[in-house]
């Protein structure tokens, strides 16, 4: 006994008496940027970063060395999630650029990389970081309106009346994630699904503003990828004993549905601190399925059809309701909640208490559907812009990374109709803006310049700086050791294998451009990318053109997201800017 | 937390080597002829013996990534498909040697990829060809005695491969007669060889009502007897013919003229042979099963104008290891293990209906349902002082007891657990509990004797309440009990959709082998069946990719031909141009593949003496393919002389029904592109990135070659 109160009393003293200790003074860092550790450790982020770029990026295998699951990928989000980085200036880089990557999807790969060549560039300048702040800010605003503008040589509109632009910025965005493990048959069908469910989460009515509605992805794990599908609605997947018992619609008339999101199974929530005192024979069990029961009594008196329930139904709620021809599916889970709701116009109940006449919705129909060998209930609206994209690939690692894709892929469809234009990628569109800055600078560089109080020397260095950080981006995306170029005409993006035989015909040897609108048997002239050459006016792809090129070669252009793209540049640059201007790190080491 | 990085890909690729050294490993599984091998465990000196991949890479430690993503793919494919694992794993292998090759020889990645995956698919296309449709199988059922005859043929293991193995079942089939009189369940050994008799009423379980419906169904057996003929389609004739057209082949035109022998399965028991790969006892059991599911589709819907479709999930196993392997047998309904204190009750409740109660959850006193949390800051305060006499679990027990009784339920199915208690309290009422039923199994009552699914046994009325099934011991029990005093007891009720398959082998060990043959077995004419159509087997598929490979390489690439390019077309970058320097070199690579997986299961079969013989042997007969000009109409040039006796003179007079080798379709070509994927996903990762060291952690370790962020 008395063993016992010692040890009890023993292990409680080291919580009660808190130890004091002596602060230790806070560490300061000046000039963070020029430590040789920190620019050993951004360059290998960067080389992580740049080694993903592109459909012919290399893959990244990311795990714990202890037998935790094995993720391959070469997406932003995933390697940025996944990477712990200690150094302050890491972590300002890779948040925002999982910032930008949360706001648009698309670019993360670009944002970073762009940001990591500015930093790196500007810091062989020797400039003032006023100085290049100033003038970096010049430039993107040089570049955004660049892009935003009517002249842009670099863009094409988006005609909604024709699918082949929409197809080939999602077939983009697919080829440029090769751990999906998609083959070109594979790609052209994920394609046609997405942009199936892009256009089937728009509503019908034209009203201002147009509100999309939602694709809901459904893992179908193990099965082909071309057995996956889009169907309008929501699919619920349950379990088989469950989809025995869902009988047949007999009503022709809309069916009314209830949609719980509280639990109906029974248990009672969550008292707190506190303790329930109950008296012997008091059944608190029994009391609240006498509750439950009640609810089912008025259901039935409301004539519903169809119970939802988020969370657990009550077996026997559930065998009362099924008596009664009311169907139940329960365990719909926090993330179909919202669809839900949507779909059937239902107010979900979130009480046991009686349930108002105003939170019923109704379906037109229901059916039970099985796919592989999961079996699912399909809800089908009256009319609504909600669909499932039912999911399919070989195993875990590729099927997450495609999912991850394809909602890349919706995203940027959606954010299309706001801005109804693609930029050219593949390269091209950051070599085409290079080539537009270098001659601006050359021809009238008093517009950038205005007056900041910056040499046009200065303006000069920094320029170079921005334009390479530019093109060794679009020359990250060679990753097999061929060489970069660009034309002379349009400032187009190209690749040859390394070291050609200097007095070969380069015509013969190019084929097309990176985005794919030019080929080489247009006289053109190259230069490789890393040399200094004139600038030159870089000519736009006009609109004619491009209709012209249409018929025998969008199957193969390759487009980028310009909401995204843009969105990314200003990130990088000002993410470029802040890590820059950084004076001092100071470190609170307690 | 720290994050290591680390370049796996400079020079020699770590990632290809640890994929075909781990894949080595699964070299002896290739084949009808399998080698065991031995797992010891160094430190708990433990041994498992395995005979399949998924078993051995279950018990290997694979916790690199490689290894890892290794387990991944054959997990995968063997949740999907339970077959293909080996083919996987030994393909997965020998491509990754295939591309490290590549590599050497300073192939960019990008080619290699693209390369590859355009020449399987152009395989998986190829490979039609050699499709055989499975139609109409169950118009045959009632042959019997050709299948018997069948029986006593060995297996020949398609125009490469002889099986030295097949003659065993004729042995087999002599020792197994002698025990079949005593069998009451239509099983492996006593399969009588006339239709009539293989209905056999069981006087003792089907009453009269059953004998009249069985009766029916022989009669309706006989009407279908039919001898089982390979036909000449004229309709399949025609399908090649369009193909023909619809691709202008060089070599399809130069020899559209040669006509070959076309096949068709179109019958049960050939499908099953051509199946087993040289499994024939599991084989035997997974064809009397579908029989009998057939059986009893035919007589629930009163004819057979519903088409049948084989439910797997309808089919369960019952391992009774330590019992002789001629004790193997498939029955309708459902056979499982209960204590031997049961066996007295099992006497009582014999030979009459018994009421059926089915629980979803777990049969205890503390069981709640799922998603229902027990509060537990609440506490019952006794209202007046009263003795206690029971505990709530008596209580409770008690109450249970009341409404079982009020029911009349002797027969108590459960998902999950059983509390020890109350089975005890049941078995002196005479109620049988059983727990630990599988969901099909409860699925298949529920269907069969209109009893509803309950969680708690409260729920019961008498709607919900099954009725009128039998039970019965499965054999003498004095026979079969088993060392931890179990016996075998046979649930059933007229027309239940349910069988249960009896493995037995003396060995205990083998039981978990037994066991996955007869699924692997299952699985293949499982998805035979819903695919109607099969390939021609005995590796005659790998031979033409092989062979198809080789030309395909030797063909120049035509401009604009998209197909050839694979995802490069996307790309306009300098490796759609080069293309053409390497594409050859890769694609003979992609056959080495196949050449090492057919020289692998030659030598495996035992017929010849080394890898090196068996692969001069697969040479020759790819310089003929090759040179024929049409490798698909060479191999089935080749099936028609095995079936004309040229290789087999001994089965000459039973020309027709020589039974053929077959392969599944869809597991195949997934197993292929699971492997492929698996190596370029590994081919194209060049660093791994380890999360969540710890800083003593990565000072322990070797830090050459990490980089740190």
């Amino acid at each position: 006994m008395v063993n016992t109160v010692k040890a009890g009393f023993a292990s409680h003293t080291p919580n009660m008496l808190s130890r004091l200790e002596a602060k230790k003074p806070s560490l300061c860092h000046s000039e963070p940027l020029t430590a040789e550790k920190v620019r050993a450790t951004l360059c290998v982020l960067k080389g992580i970063l740049t080694s993903c770029y592109g459909p012919s990026g290399r893959l990244k295998q990311l795990h714990n060395s202890t037998g935790g699951s094995v993720c391959t990928t070469s997406q932003s989000a995933v390697l940025l999630r996944n990477l712990s980085v200690t150094h302050p200036i890491l972590k300002i880089l890779t948040a925002s650029v999982q910032n930008h990557v949360s706001c648009f999807s698309d670019c993360g790969l670009f944002t970073a990389i762009l940001c990591c060549n500015l930093i790196e560039n500007v810091q062989k300048t020797d400039l003032t970081a006023t100085t290049t702040i100033k003038l970096n800010t010049h430039l993107l605003n040089f570049c955004t309106s660049y892009l935003r503008s009517e002249a842009c040589g670099c863009r094409i509109p988006v005609d909604f009346s024709n699918t082949q632009i929409l197809l080939c910025l999602v077939r983009s965005i697919l080829t440029s994630k090769p751990a999906c493990m998609l083959t070109r048959k594979e790609i052209d069908h994920v394609s046609i699904l997405i942009l199936r469910a892009f256009l089937l989460i728009i509503p019908g009515n034209t009203e201002d503003p147009i509100i999309l509605g939602k694709s809901i992805i459904v893992p179908l794990k193990g099965q082909r990828v071309t057995d996956s599908t889009v169907l309008p609605g929501v699919l619920i997947e349950m379990s088989e004993a469950q989809f025995m018992r869902v009988l047949p619609v007999r009503k022709s008339s809309p069916l009314k549905v209830a949609l719980f999101s509280t639990s109906l199974s029974g248990d009672f929530s969550d008292l707190g601190e506190g303790c329930m005192v109950v008296s012997d024979g008091v059944s608190l069990e029994n009391a609240v399925l006498d509750q439950l029961i009640n609810l089912g009594r008025q259901l039935v008196s409301d004539h519903v059809d169809l119970v939802l329930c988020q969370k657990v139904i009550h077996p026997s709620l559930k065998q009362f309701l099924t008596l009664h021809h009311i169907v139940t599916i329960d365990r719909v889970g926090v993330m179909l909640m919202e669809p839900l709701s949507k779909v059937t116009g239902t107010q979900p109940i979130g009480s046991l208490g009686s349930v108002s006449p105003g939170s019923y919705g109704s379906v037109k129909d229901w059916c039970s559907a099985k796919f592989g060998w999961k079996h699912f209930f399909h809800l089908i609206p009256n009319e609504a812009t909600v669909c499932s994209l039912l999911l399919c690939n070989r195993n875990d690692t590729a099927w997450d990374e495609l999912k991850l894709t394809c909602q890349t892929a919706l995203h940027a469809l959606q954010l299309t109709i706001k801005e109804p234009w693609v930029l050219l990628g593949g390269g091209c569109t950051e070599t085409h803006l290079a080539a537009c800055i270098r001659h601006k600078i050359y021809k009238e560089p008093g517009s950038i310049l205005q007056d900041d109080g910056c040499t046009q020397a200065e303006l000069q260095l920094i320029a170079e700086a921005f334009c390479s950080a530019l093109e060794s981006l679009a020359g990250s995306l060679e990753h097999d050791g061929g060489e970069t170029l660009t034309d002379m005409k349009y400032g187009h993006f190209w690749t040859i294998q390394a070291g050609p035989p200097s007095v070969v015909n380069w015509t013969d040897l190019l084929s097309r451009c990176g985005c794919g609108v030019y080929n080489s048997q247009e006289e053109l002239s190259w230069s490789f990318l890393k040399s200094t050459c004139h600038p030159f006016v870089p000519q736009a792809c006009l609109p004619h053109e491009t209709e012209e090129i249409r018929p025998q070669s969008t199957h193969s252009l390759t487009l980028d997201c310009l909401t995204a793209k843009l969105s990314g540049l200003k990130v990088a640059v000002e993410t470029a800017n802040l890590i820059l201007d950084l004076a001092y790190v100071i470190e609170d080491k307690n | 937390m720290v994050m290591a990085c680390r370049v796996i890909n400079k020079r020699r690729h770590m990632g290809l080597q640890q994929l075909s050294l781990l894949a080595e490993t699964g070299r002896t599984f290739l084949g009808p002829v399998k080698s065991s091998k031995f797992i010891t465990d160094e430190e708990c000196h433990g041994n498992v013996l395995v005979s399949s991949t998924v078993r051995l890479l279950e018990s290997l430690d694979t916790t690199s990534a490689v290894g890892q993503l290794l387990n991944e793919a054959v997990q995968a494919q063997n949740d999907t498909y339970r077959t293909g694992t080996t083919t996987l794993l030994f393909l997965a292998g020998a491509w990754s040697s295939a591309v490290e090759e590549c590599l050497h020889l300073g192939v960019p990645i990008a080619i290699i990829v693209s390369v590859m995956s355009e020449g399987l698919n152009s395989c998986s296309e190829e490979v039609v060809s050699l499709q055989v449709p499975v139609h109409n199988i169950f118009d045959h059922m009632g042959s019997t005695k050709a299948i018997s005859e069948l029986k006593t043929v060995s297996v020949s293991l398609g125009p490469f491969l002889q099986d030295s193995s097949g003659a065993s079942s004729v042995q087999e089939k002599h020792d197994l007669k002698d025990v079949a009189p005593r069998f009451t369940f239509y099983s492996l050994s006593g399969r009588p060889v006339k239709s009539s008799e293989f209905f056999k009423p069981d006087a003792k379980i089907e009453a009269g009502e059953n004998t009249s419906q069985t009766l029916k169904s022989s009669l309706h057996t006989d009407t279908c007897f039919r001898k089982s003929v390979l036909v000449h389609s004229r309709h399949f004739n025609r399908t090649d013919n369009n193909q023909g057209i619809h691709k202008p082949d060089r070599f399809q035109e130069l020899h559209g003229a040669t006509t070959f022998q076309t096949y068709r399965c179109s019958d049960l028991a050939e499908l099953a042979v051509g199946l087993s790969h040289g499994d024939h006892s599991s084989m035997k059991l997974v064809e009397e099963a579908v029989q009998l599911q057939y059986q009893n589709a035919c007589m629930q819907h009163g004819n057979c104008t519903v088409p049948f479709v084989f439910d797997i999930s309808r089919l369960i196993t019952c391992s009774l290891p330590g019992l002789p392997e001629t004790f193997s047998c498939v029955c309708p309904g459902y056979i499982v293990q209960v204590s031997i204190a049961c066996a007295g009750l099992i006497k009582e409740l014999e030979n009459r209906p018994i009421r059926v109660v089915l629980i979803e959850g777990d049969l205890t006193e503390s069981y709640r349902h799922l998603g229902f949390n027990k509060s537990t800051t609440i506490k019952t305060v006794l209202g007046s002082v009263k003795l206690q006499e029971d505990s709530s679990e008596e209580l409770w027990a008690n109450h249970i007891m009341q409404l079982l009784i009020q029911f009349n339920v002797n027969l108590i199915l459960i998902k999950g657990n059983v509390s020890e208690h109350l089975t005890e309290k049941c078995v002196h009422s005479k109620r049988l509990v059983i727990g630990s039923v599988d969901g099909h199994v409860i699925q298949a009552f529920a269907e069969a004797t209109g009893a509803v699914q309950v969680a708690y046994i409260t729920q019961v009325n008498e709607d919900c309440v099954g009725n009128g099934i039998s039970v019965a011991f499965w054999r003498n029990p004095l026979e079969v009990i088993d060392r931890n005093n179990r016996i075998a007891v046979l649930l059933k009720t007229e027309g239940i959709n349910l069988i249960t398959a009896v493995l037995t082998s003396p060995v205990s060990a083998q039981m978990q082998t037994k066991e996955d043959r007869f699924w692997t077995c299952a699985y293949r004419v499982y998805h035979a069946l819903k695919e109607e159509k099969v390939f021609l087997g005995g590796s005659a598929v790998e031979f033409l990719c092989l062979s198809h490979l080789h030309i395909l390489a030797e063909q120049p690439l035509q401009k604009g031909d998209h197909t050839c390019l694979g995802w490069l077309h996307h790309t306009s970058s300098w490796l759609a141009s080069s293309l053409e320097i390497y594409r050859p070199t890769v694609l003979k690579y992609l056959a080495s593949g196949w050449h090492k997986y057919l020289s692998a299961l030659l030598y495996n079969t035992a017929s010849y003496s080394s890898e090196f013989e068996a692969s001069t042997f697969i040479q020759h007969h790819l310089h003929s393919a090759i040179g024929s000009g049409s490798p698909s109409s060479y191999i089935l040039k080749e099936y028609s002389k095995l079936n004309s006796g040229i290789f087999n003179s001994s089965i000459l007079n039973k020309l027709e029904q020589f039974p053929r080798v077959y392969d599944v379709v869809t597991p195949k070509i997934e197993a292929w592109r699971r492997a492929l994927d698996l190596v370029l996903l590994v081919l194209q990762t060049d660093s791994e990135i380890i999360t969540g060291l710890g800083h003593a952690q990565i000072n322990s370790q070797k830090l050459e070659g990490f980089l740190f962020l």
